[in-house]
């Protein structure tokens, strides 16, 4: 069946901000999907409210909407442009959620707009669990015994007939919120009311346990014409009771026999018949139980997913794409495959090497919370490894993790675990935590057998066995010298996936003399290729991958000149989806100047690991190692490490001392901008005001210093992206409760101390130099003051409160700094404005978050004209517009928190960044670009209720007129005693609530009664497990929606008063 | 060769594998492979041909089909779940080595009976791993099938060069004869450990007399679940003596090798065509082609995995199959098309796919038996996958339907085949779409219970 005629314009809903659970992968499956409708000849519509994808470049769609991803936008988009049809599958469970309130409520009905890929009937069949479990019924699909419980009493009942141990799954959630185990009568209760209140219909299914059994999916497709796929089969390490995305994962199934595997696929595609999954890709999940093959299914997901993006990357098979067109009327066998080029889509993909994805953890930005895995997922980004052996693959993911170990054992992280006591370590193995694969291997080092780890852990003694030989093998050569080994030695080693940093630290030499001999003995390895098909057909993508089986390597090297792009590796907070944007910027800027393109990076989520972005790609950790292999075989003219954040910048000098060309700024400026002691020399040259500022390795430094500049202090450790271990001190003790800490966060490098600027405002300014002369993208104004990190803090563009001659003068400094510095390539620049004087905090010749925002705002593709400059072009030649021209509209930037994930987190902004994702609002006024920022985290804005509002003594005097604002709108004022005294004293009424200390009614049943539509607290000091904290913490529980600093609410107020008065316009980027 | 370095010996000591004996495979035109022995010891030549099924290694080592063949499986890891024996194909191995790039010691599964290794051993099979699988692949496709030795014994390139070269070649030798039992008793339906899988075997309901070129054990399974009783003759039977056991309809077995070499076994299915009704898997397939007289050709490395993409011409609707066959019949080669009932098309086509994007089902006037329909066709290279004779209660495939390894996607055959016995007509207009569960047991409950 040919393409539909009667579809020419088609609605594409993103997936919004990235969330725990929802992270770039789709914008890798959605970006696919805006390039292959357009390459039907399609006009698509897109609406997302994340300017950090590359699926809202302007380019990608015809009409781009950066707008909540809400029904009440989604239908003003719809009525804007009239689109044939809606697409539902590409955006995630947001997406999908909000597809069918726009069928739900008419919307699509009244503008004719046909849902294709999916129905609400199937999405409905596919989500709700009666529905979906009354299929699974009718086809003799065996689901886990379970029940629906509305109330404690339901799931209390249901518990007396299953037994325990039970999983709670709440309705309609996210990544499963507010699911979790319940082995006792005191979890089920905790966790089916906090999963009756997080689920939109208020329901919770309450089921069997199946923990401890083997968990697979499958990723399936099917077409019009009833023909269906599996593209990948995924098994996953830790068995049922971790959330597969916060499990180890491998691609293919590892351990099933052809009869299980081929019921298991039948099964799966009859769910998608059966479900009614029209056409598109799903995936389906089965447990097993280990000691009978007993198949049961959990879900099915009829949309592409995290996995799917994974599936994808495992296998080369490009599922959102294929989806697409699918989607449009083609069918399977009408599509080519795109690797072989001669062979169809309709095919399952055979791999003839092994994937393994490991999740990416942050718990230590998160104080006070349990990483205990559990059906509800953590993990904040992952990482996947390619190898020819589980083993291969294994050793390579956990090195791309880059914290801080360098393969499976073998590294001095691993050294550390030798201390812990066998009871504490057997205890610790048990529990499903991001540390436990590498208690496994301690385990295994000290001669547990697979049988008794088994009984631990769950994992499949297949697993166990293949690690327990890795173990075996490094025990061996730690009892040898490193000049003891040979050449056939060192490829056992490295067939096993050790690293060079792995094999230095076991005999005892460093990485550079096993790099030395290894390429003196020829141990190198060969390139090979993922095509689909285990080499049966002649490929011709150049998706790659290194491995020890090196008889012939595949790699092969064009006319073009060779430039590799080192991309960010895993999405972790700090350094997340806006460093990949840039990496793909600069491939296809550099790929348009004439440049053959090699990315390199290891993170599956992303559209720089497409196969399709660049013209060649190296699925590869982003270790010195790996790295270095790359330059080896490829020989590039240049190497671009200033774009993918921390990761590739911390190789820069050792690549460029190993002689690799670094393109762009050299290591040398970078060090200029990076070593405090140079920079403030620069500073001090050019009469630049910065804080006053020390270093120190020891708390008596740190003393000498903090006397030298004064309380209060902004303590960090070098290096550091995201704000990791920052701190602010206000006093002696403090300072040194820090310093003890801070030691663990990086032991060869020193902690700096600013003064700390309170009460600034604070100023990002991002510019692209090419070493003639400078372009400013955007000056970015924060909302909150100093001292909450940069990533975390709401900023606006144009700023709102500056004066043009301000900005002018950071416009100058910033020209003749980058200049100063040698920058060639991208600048980021933060000032913060006190009374007067501007101050730089610091400056970094890189790329910055702020980056896809600036571009997005300015509508100047900053990472492109960088990696331009980059390559030799002027900017002077470039046509770029002036970057003082006045713009005709605002754009807020707001950080998206990911505490509702944490329980037990603090809330309070500072100077650590913990957000994982951001949202993006255009308006022609300030408060209404705020407000929609607001609409896309929250979705919906505080409409009339209570407020509560309780405040530090600092903020108290700034605090009326907020309230008064408030009061004047219609809301009712609740405050504690001190805030109550200041308000009523300005004539505004409030009502008294009791402290939480104290007795019934307090403020604490008031904020769980479910009457607070929002809540301003601002702390006191820095001491964070006091009153407001039990708040915060309770108002994330029931999602109320929270400010903790004055700014944000006085932006909050602005925007909510101006949604109200005016109305909230649509914008399309293709217009501004 | 030599055997493992000192540090390489110290590395392996303590792992699951040890050390192991090294082993060598030299592919006809010099190319060599070294890696260590991990089945028996010993020296095999074979033709080196390779399959992409990712599970399932122990079917196709067993599978009849695979006699004369040194296997490299392109999936690196097997052995992963171990040997149960009731996934056999036959009790005994046809393929005459095994080339790997890891073969697992430790396996796990809950009905694994033994570990790969030990299988291979207690069998006799040679096999090698620690092999660039990849590498060899790569270059089986580019220069296409051919002879190979694989040896622990010898492990010098030259001198096994010179073996392999002073071997017989494939191609006109009659692998069946080797491999074709004296008439079994087929078991009943699927082995035991299948229970929680596969569901009880149905009363037979017709008889079927099966030609046995090395007959899989799963075939007789699936013709079993399709309510059959199976009698099995030997490959060179005569029709005269099928005819005589009064079966409801014939079955055509897979086999190895040539099947132009297998001339008794197409000569009888000549005879046969027409008086009773003919079902062909693989080289029946192939013997139906040539009693009609029709040709075969060499494949240049063959169709073997569990990935290939066949479209079922009458249904417009794609098959994922299971394939092994390193020959095809010639759709031309069977007579000239019928434009009337092949969408006025005269012309042959080479690439067969030509009729997928048609969405025709072409007909060929075959001089013996009269009008013969392409049935199915690959989409990976346009040869034929299956044939259905209009004028004689007959049809074919050249994929295994079976599976066993590979996807229940095209299990509606066998039912297709009683349908045929029961007089139906257009038995091949199934909608596999509606049909994914057939022949599947899912539900395990009951049967525990029961137990």
């Amino acid at each position: 069946m040919p393409k539909r005629e009667d579809i020419n314009k088609v609605l594409v809903i993103g997936s919004g901000p990235i969330v725990i659970g929802q992270a770039c992968e789709f914008d890798y499956s959605g970006a696919q999907a805006c390039k292959v409708l357009r390459e039907c000849g399609v006009d698509v519509v897109l609406v997302n409210s994340n300017p950090a994808t590359i699926m809202t470049d302007p380019e990608l769609a015809a009409r781009t909407y950066v707008e909540p991803v809400t029904a009440e936008f989604v239908a003003k988009v719809i009525e804007a442009e009239r689109p044939d049809a809606l697409l539902p599958t590409l955006g995630g469970q947001t997406g999908l959620n909000c597809a069918v309130e726009l069928a739900k409520d008419g919307t699509l009905e009244r503008f004719g707009v046909e849902m294709i890929g999916c129905s609400l009937d199937a999405i409905e069949r596919g989500e709700d669990r009666k529905l979906f479990n009354q299929c699974m019924e009718e086809l003799g699909i065996e689901t886990s015994r379970a029940g629906y419980a509305y109330s404690v009493e339901d799931a209390l009942q249901i518990a007396s007939e299953i037994g325990y141990p039970l999983v709670i799954r709440p309705s309609f959630t996210l990544g499963g919120a507010g699911g979790g185990i319940a082995r006792t009568e005191e979890d089920l209760i905790r966790i089916v009311s906090q999963g009756i209140a997080l689920s939109p219909v208020g329901e919770v299914l309450v089921e069997e346990s199946i923990e401890g059994w083997k968990e697979f999916e499958m990723e399936a497709m099917r077409d019009s014409a009833g023909n269906s796929i599996i593209v990948c089969s995924i098994e996953n390490l830790d068995p049922m009771g971790v959330h597969t995305g916060d499990s180890i994962t491998v691609a293919p199934a590892q351990t099933l026999t052809d009869v299980e595997y081929q019921r298991m696929r039948a099964a799966s595609l009859a769910v998608l018949e059966k479900i009614g999954v029209a056409t598109g890709g799903s995936n389906v999940q089965f447990a097993v139980n280990p000691k009978d093959g007993r198949m049961v299914i959990i879900e099915m997901n009829p949309r592409v997913s995290r996995s799917s993006a994974l599936a994808s990357k495992a296998t080369g098979f490009p599922i959102a794409k294929i989806a697409s067109q699918l989607a449009l009327g083609y069918t399977l066998p009408e599509i080519e495959n795109d690797i072989t080029k001669a062979t169809p889509a309709c095919f399952e993909p055979s791999i003839d090497y092994c994937v393994v994805k490991v999740p990416r953890f942050t718990f230590e930005k998160f104080k006070g919370t349990d990483d205990t895995l559990s059906t509800r997922m953590k993990a904040v980004g992952e990482v996947m490894a390619i190898g020819r052996t589980f083993e291969e693959a294994l050793g390579k993911s956990l090195r791309s993790l880059e914290d801080g170990h360098a393969g499976f054992g073998g590294d001095a992280a691993s050294d550390a675990l030798a201390q812990i006591p066998d009871e504490e370590l057997e205890e610790a193995v048990g529990r499903p935590s991001p540390e436990r694969i590498f208690q496994v291997a301690e385990a295994l080092r000290r001669g547990w057998d697979a049988d008794r780890l088994y009984e631990l852990t769950g994992i499949d003694p297949f697993f166990l066995g293949r690690m327990a030989d890795i173990i075996a093998v490094e025990r061996a050569l730690a009892s040898m010298r490193f000049d003891e080994q040979d050449a056939e030695s060192l490829r056992i080693c490295k067939r096993l996936g050790l690293s060079d940093a792995q094999i230095a630290h076991l005999t005892g030499t460093d990485e550079s003399t096993v790099r030395t001999c290894r390429k003196v003995c020829r141990v190198s390895p060969a390139v090979k290729t993922v095509d689909t098909c285990a080499a049966e057909f002649e490929s011709f993508t150049a998706y790659h991958y290194k491995t020890y089986d090196a008889d012939e390597t595949e790699q092969t090297r064009g006319e073009r000149p060779r430039v590799m792009i080192l991309g960010a590796g895993p999405n972790r907070i700090g350094q997340g989806i806006e460093f990949d944007y840039c990496c793909v910027h600069a491939s296809y800027a550099l790929h348009e100047e004439g440049y053959e393109t090699i990315m390199v990076n290891c993170n599956p989520e992303t559209v720089s690991t497409d196969y399709d972005t660049s013209d060649k790609l190296y699925f590869e950790p982003l270790t010195f190692e790996d790295v270095m292999d790359i330059v080896d075989v490829e020989d590039p003219a240049g190497v671009i490490v200033t774009l993918g954040g921390q990761t590739p910048l911390k190789l820069a000098q050792r690549l460029a001392d190993a002689g690799v060309p670094i393109m762009g700024t050299p290591p040398e400026s970078i060090d200029l901008a990076e070593d405090r002691d140079r920079f403030a020399a620069i500073l001090d040259e050019m009469s630049i005001a910065y804080p006053p500022s020390g270093m120190a390795s020891t708390l008596e430094e740190a003393h000498r210093v903090a006397e030298r500049i004064g309380y209060p202090l902004l303590v960090r450790p070098s290096y550091v992206l995201g704000g990791r271990g920052m701190g602010i001190v206000y006093d002696r003790a403090q300072l040194e409760r820090y310093m003890a800490e801070a030691a663990k966060v990086s032991p060869d490098h020193p902690v700096y101390l600013d003064r700390f600027l309170e009460g600034a405002v604070e100023v990002d300014l991002d510019a692209v130099c090419d070493g003639d002369e400078v372009y400013v993208g955007a000056i970015l104004e924060h909302i909150e003051m100093a001292g909450i990190h940069s990533g975390d803090s709401a900023c606006c563009t144009p700023p709102f409160s500056l004066s043009a001659s301000v900005q002018e003068d950071l416009r100058s400094i910033a020209r003749k700094l980058a200049l100063r510095l040698g920058v060639v390539g991208l600048i980021n620049i933060q000032f913060a404005l006190k009374d007067g004087i501007i101050y730089i905090i610091e400056a970094n010749p890189r790329a910055s978050r702020t980056v896809p925002f600036a571009s997005k705002a300015t509508g100047v593709p900053l990472a492109k004209v960088a990696a331009r400059v980059m390559a030799g072009e002027k900017l002077r030649d470039m046509g770029l517009p002036p970057d003082d021209r006045p713009l005709s509209h605002f754009s807020v930037k707001e950080a998206v928190m990911p505490f509702g994930r944490f329980p037990g987190a603090d809330t309070v902004l500072g100077p650590e960044m913990k957000s994982t994702g951001e949202v993006m609002g255009i308006a022609r006024n300030f408060p209404c670009a705020f407000a929609k920022t607001q609409l896309a985290i929250d979705y919906e804005l505080p409409q009339s209720g209570t407020v509560f509002v309780s405040v530090c003594d600092h903020d108290k005097r700034a605090i009326a007129p907020i309230a008064r604002d408030l009061a004047r709108m219609g809301f009712k004022l609740v405050a504690t005693a001190g805030t109550a005294h200041t308000l009523q004293a300005s004539g505004i009424d409030c009502q008294i609530v009791k402290r939480i200390h104290e007795e019934s009614p307090n403020v604490f049943d008031l904020i769980s009664s479910g009457e607070v539509v929002l809540l301003i607290n601002t702390p006191f000091g820095n001491t964070s497990r006091d009153d407001g904290y039990l708040l915060r913490t309770e108002a994330v529980k029931r999602g109320i929606t929270q400010v903790t600093n004055l700014a944000g609410a006085q932006a909050m107020v602005a925007g909510m008063e101006a949604a109200r008065k005016d109305g909230l316009d649509i914008f399309a980027l293709q217009d501004l | 060769m030599r055997s493992l370095s000192e540090p390489s010996t110290t590395l392996l000591s303590g792992t699951s594998k040890g050390v192991q004996a090294p082993a060598v495979l030299v592919l006809e035109d010099g190319t060599a492979f070294r890696g260590r022995s991990v089945g028996a010891p010993g020296e095999v030549c074979g033709e080196a041909c390779f399959n992409t099924s990712i599970e399932g290694y122990l079917e196709v080592l067993t599978d009849p089909s695979y006699a004369g063949q040194v296997i490299t499986m392109t999936y690196p890891q097997i052995g992963n779940y171990g040997v149960s024996l009731d996934d056999v194909q036959r009790a005994q191995v046809f393929a005459r080595g095994l080339v790997a790039r890891d073969v697992c010691p430790t396996p796990s599964s809950w009905r694994s009976e033994m570990p790969l290794p030990q299988f291979l051993r207690e069998h006799g099979i040679v096999a090698i791993e620690g092999v660039d699988t990849r590498a060899l692949v790569r270059h089986l496709r580019e220069k296409g099938a051919m002879g190979c030795i694989l040896s622990t014994e010898d492990l010098d390139v030259e001198s096994l060069r010179a073996k392999v070269q002073a071997a017989p070649a494939l191609q006109g030798q009659n692998l069946v004869e080797g491999v074709s039992g004296a008439p079994m008793t087929p078991q009943l339906g699927a082995p035991a450990s299948h229970s929680f899988a596969k569901p009880p075997t149905p009363k037979a309901s017709h008889h079927v007399v099966a030609y046995d070129c090395g007959i899989k054990e799963s075939i007789l399974g699936s013709l079993a679940a399709a309510g059959c009783r199976v009698t099995c003759v030997p490959w060179d039977a005569s029709a005269e003596d099928v005819l005589a056991l009064d079966p409801d309809g014939v079955f055509l077995s897979n086999g190895p090798g040539d099947p132009e070499a297998v001339a008794a076994t197409s000569a009888a299915a000549a005879e046969l065509l027409g008086r009773v009704p003919v079902f062909g898997i693989c080289l029946g397939h192939q013997m139906l082609g040539l009693a009609a007289d029709g040709s075969a050709m060499k494949l240049s490395y063959g169709h073997r995995g569990g990935n290939h993409p066949v479209m079922n011409l009458i249904t417009g609707q794609v098959e994922v199959t299971s394939q092994n066959h390193g020959f095809a019949i010639r759709f031309d080669s069977l007579g000239p098309l019928i434009p009337e009932l092949s969408g006025g098309m005269a012309e042959h086509e080479d690439d067969l796919r030509v009729w997928a994007e048609r969405g025709i089902a072409p007909v060929v006037q075959n001089e013996r038996f009269g009008r013969i329909r392409l049935s199915h066709v690959s989409l990976n290279d346009g040869t034929l996958e299956g044939l259905e004779f209009l004028d004689a209660p007959a049809f074919c495939v050249q994929y295994h339907p079976e599976s066993s390894p590979g996807p229940s996607d095209s299990r509606y055959l066998f039912a297709a085949f009683s349908d045929l016995m029961d007089g139906g007509a257009d038995v091949l207009s199934v909608d596999i779409a509606s049909d994914r569960l057939s022949g599947w047991k899912l539900g395990g409950e009951a049967d525990h219970a029961q137990a």
